[in-house]
């Protein structure tokens, strides 16, 4: 834990990507196919919802369905936990890409400075 | 008009009605019922709070928020000014929070002020306040914020110095005014601010038309303002200093409804806010160094009532450390939760200081767990609460921040001095508890203590079960609207639940060394250092006054006397003509030496010339 501070600050100060800025590779590079990720929640639902826009986001249909869990079950407050489950799952999943595409850029930038470290050392 | 929203409009409405009536029965010139307070103020906030449930689950239900609009005040062709209500989701759960809480503290002010002549009065100053801080909480418009906001700050006055017979509660009143109103200039600003560039003050228009406008000095005036209320680092002496002022006061406004005043007009204002990186670093910076010093000086202080003053800042630290994280639902929890416990602490501290004939000093109690058992229990569950024991109510709010602030893109010193401040908190409460319930008791054995009262229990009864279950409830029930990150680290996630081990740990470490007796010890600096309050009181309170004296002092002798009676007026054309008079008077004497010399002088001039 830290260690991509370390990398970042420290040791691999040239090559480490920073999560701020655009990526530099094209989101293809190196896949036979990648489709995009479609949105399961249609812009009238999440409106209808009134669903701030930050919540907007791939995970808005598990919430769209607990939002209504909780409606439909209120007052009883422990009634909706697989939905919450859901919800959080699918955010985690989020997670876990948004890293993943965060270190498939990192190593990207480490291969591509091995590639010119060998061009110029030949 | 559809039932429902016709359900939650009539509560509301019902509610002021509610409240406002034992106030208006007080302006009737019959003599007035000795137990007026108990029979009319207590049953009436008793009401409201039953009565706000319903507005309450209305919105747990269905998600209903109602904007009232009663009537039109001061309507110009440009400006509109209304007496408007909000009821969305941050009222009408604070709403019922806050009665519960009054409805707890009155019923302990009937046994802590029953020896007091004037207790009508009292509970009639503490009814206002509350009036005035649902005025304050349901504001749909600047103007109306602003009454309750100075409402709240009248009434912090007057209670504050309630025994105005004290030299001490005078001064601590008047410091609260004081300090509140610097705050105030802030707050001020903001509406000038707004009246001009955004035409209005209600909250709709306003954060409708300031998208994309450069708001960091409105802003800026609405921190101030916050510092100014809920007494952050600069203006923060005066909550310690309020203690002054019976318990219950200190129970009601300065922990839990009139100090979180500053951060809930920021919370009001996050729409502003969001967007505005300044204003949320100043906020995320200004919070944790409030966080950090008010533990730091809470961790040597004797008077249990000003350590609990000074947890009370810290928190609000904490609360303006989430604002600055932008995360202003997450300081909303911790309102709410830590208004539960820390009034309980307040009203356990009262019991406690009452039953052993108004002592304060934590360093003569002790053992009061084997004496009063129910008062130290709780004490214990507040602290636990306030610490962030995991499952009570200061554990769904405290963590939850935390691991927001962990888990941000954001400054690690912030984090660092968060990080601390929890393990201080720690520290202090074991300190309490040590002193105050474990041990043998460090007093005359000739004290009123009992726990026969209802009065006394069921109040801190009903605010234990506060701070137990008010956490898990909110959080079951409200899905929060920022998606919160929920993976992270091992080491992230119990950083909080470890820095407060660790805490707690070094406190039982630091409480066994005190079993031994050592030489008398010298005053340690960072010992003297939190205990004089990091001198900020003693510098402050002195250089400011000083300076302006000094100034005055100038200005009065050297502007004015000096510049223009020596050097300009009078006394300056006396030094510029007396040479020239005594020239001239010189010369003038008779004598002959001087005729002989200007004939000479005429003579040599009329030869050059001619020559």
């Amino acid at each position: 834990m830290g260690a991509h501070l370390v990398r970042r600050y420290v040791t691999e100060t040239d090559t480490e990507p920073d999560p701020a800025k655009k990526f530099e590779f094209d989101p293809q590079f190196g896949f036979d196919e990648r489709k995009e990720r479609e949105m399961v929640a249609s812009q009238e639902q999440m409106n209808l919802a009134q669903l701030p826009l930050e919540q907007r986001d791939y995970c808005a249909h598990y919430l769209l369905k607990l939002m209504k869990c909780k409606r439909d079950n209120w007052p009883n407050f422990l009634a909706c936990k697989h939905e919450r489950h859901d919800w959080d799952y699918c955010e985690h999943q989020d997670y876990v890409m948004r890293m993943k595409e965060y270190e498939r850029e990192r190593r990207l930038q480490l291969r591509k400075k091995r590639i010119e470290a060998k061009a110029e050392a030949a | 008009m559809h039932p429902t929203s016709l359900m939650m409009t009539s509560s509301l409405i019902i509610i002021f009605v509610i409240l406002t009536y034992p106030v208006l029965t007080t302006l009737s010139p019959r003599p007035q019922d000795p137990h007026w307070a108990l029979s009319h103020v207590k049953t009436a906030v008793k009401l409201a709070f039953f009565v706000s449930l319903l507005p309450l689950f209305l919105f747990l239900n269905e998600g209903l928020e109602t904007i009232i609009t009663n009537w039109n005040w001061m309507n110009t062709a440009t400006f509109d000014i209304n007496i408007s209500l909000k009821f969305d989701h941050y009222s009408v759960i604070f709403t019922p929070i806050a009665l519960y809480v009054t409805w707890s503290i009155l019923e302990f002010a009937s046994w802590y002020m029953h020896a007091d002549p004037d207790m009508n009065r009292f509970f009639k100053y503490l009814l206002i306040f509350l009036i005035t801080m649902i005025i304050l909480v349901t504001a749909n418009n600047m103007f109306q914020l602003f009454i309750g906001w100075e409402g709240v700050g009248i009434m912090s006055f007057l209670l504050i110095g309630w025994w105005h017979g004290r030299a001490d509660a005078n001064t601590a009143a008047l410091q609260a005014v004081l300090y509140n109103r610097i705050g105030d200039i802030g707050l001020i600003f903001f509406m000038a601010w707004v009246a001009m560039n955004l035409n209005s003050w209600e909250m709709q228009q306003m954060f409708a038309v300031a998208k994309d406008m450069d708001l960091t000095y409105p802003l800026l005036g609405l921190i101030i303002a916050a510092t100014g209320k809920s007494a952050q680092f600069g203006l923060h002496p005066w909550l310690p200093s309020a203690m002054e002022g019976p318990t219950p006061v200190s129970a009601l406004l300065h922990s839990s409804t009139m100090v979180v005043a500053g951060i809930f007009l920021l919370i009001r204002m996050s729409p502003l806010m969001e967007n505005n990186q300044t204003a949320l670093t100043t906020c995320l910076c200004l919070g944790a160094l409030t966080t950090l010093f008010t533990a730091t000086c809470a961790l040597t202080q004797n008077d249990i009532k000003k350590i609990v003053a000074f947890s009370t800042s810290s928190q609000l630290g904490l609360m303006m450390v989430t604002i600055g994280l932008n995360q202003p639902q997450l300081a909303f929890l911790h309102i709410c939760t830590h208004a539960f416990f820390k009034a309980m602490l307040f009203l356990c501290s009262g019991s406690i200081i009452h039953s052993l004939n108004d002592e304060q000093d934590i360093r003569k109690m002790g053992g009061m767990h084997r004496l009063t058992p129910f008062t130290s229990s709780c004490l214990t569950i507040g602290s636990l609460a306030l610490t962030g024991t995991p499952f009570l109510a200061g554990f769904f709010s405290k963590d939850a921040i935390i691991e927001a602030l962990n888990t941000s893109y954001l400054n690690a010193w912030a984090l660092a001095l968060t990080l601390l401040a929890t393990s201080f908190t720690a520290v202090y409460s074991l300190r309490v508890i040590y002193f105050v319930s474990m041990g043998h008791p460090r007093f005359n054995p000739l004290s009123p203590i009992n726990e026969n009262n209802p009065t006394v229990i069921n109040p801190i009864k009903r605010l234990a079960w506060g701070s137990i279950i008010a956490g898990l409830l909110i959080t079951s029930n409200i899905i929060p609207i920022k998606t919160p990150i929920m993976s992270m680290p091992a080491v992230l996630k119990l950083a909080a639940l470890t820095v407060t081990i660790l805490g707690l740990l070094l406190a039982l470490e630091l409480a066994t060394l005190t079993n031994k007796q050592f030489k008398p010890t010298p005053t340690l600096t960072p010992h003297h250092f939190s205990n004089m309050l990091g001198f900020f009181p003693t510098i402050i309170h002195r250089l400011t006054p000083k300076l302006n004296l000094f100034l005055g002092q100038a200005i009065a002798s050297q502007t004015i006397d000096q510049t223009w009676l020596e050097k300009s007026g009078p006394k300056a054309l006396t030094n510029l003509n007396l040479p020239m008079i005594t020239t001239t008077s010189n010369i003038q004497q008779g004598l002959i030496k001087t005729y002989l010399s200007l004939f000479l002088l005429t003579l040599t001039l009329a030869l050059l010339i001619s020559y």
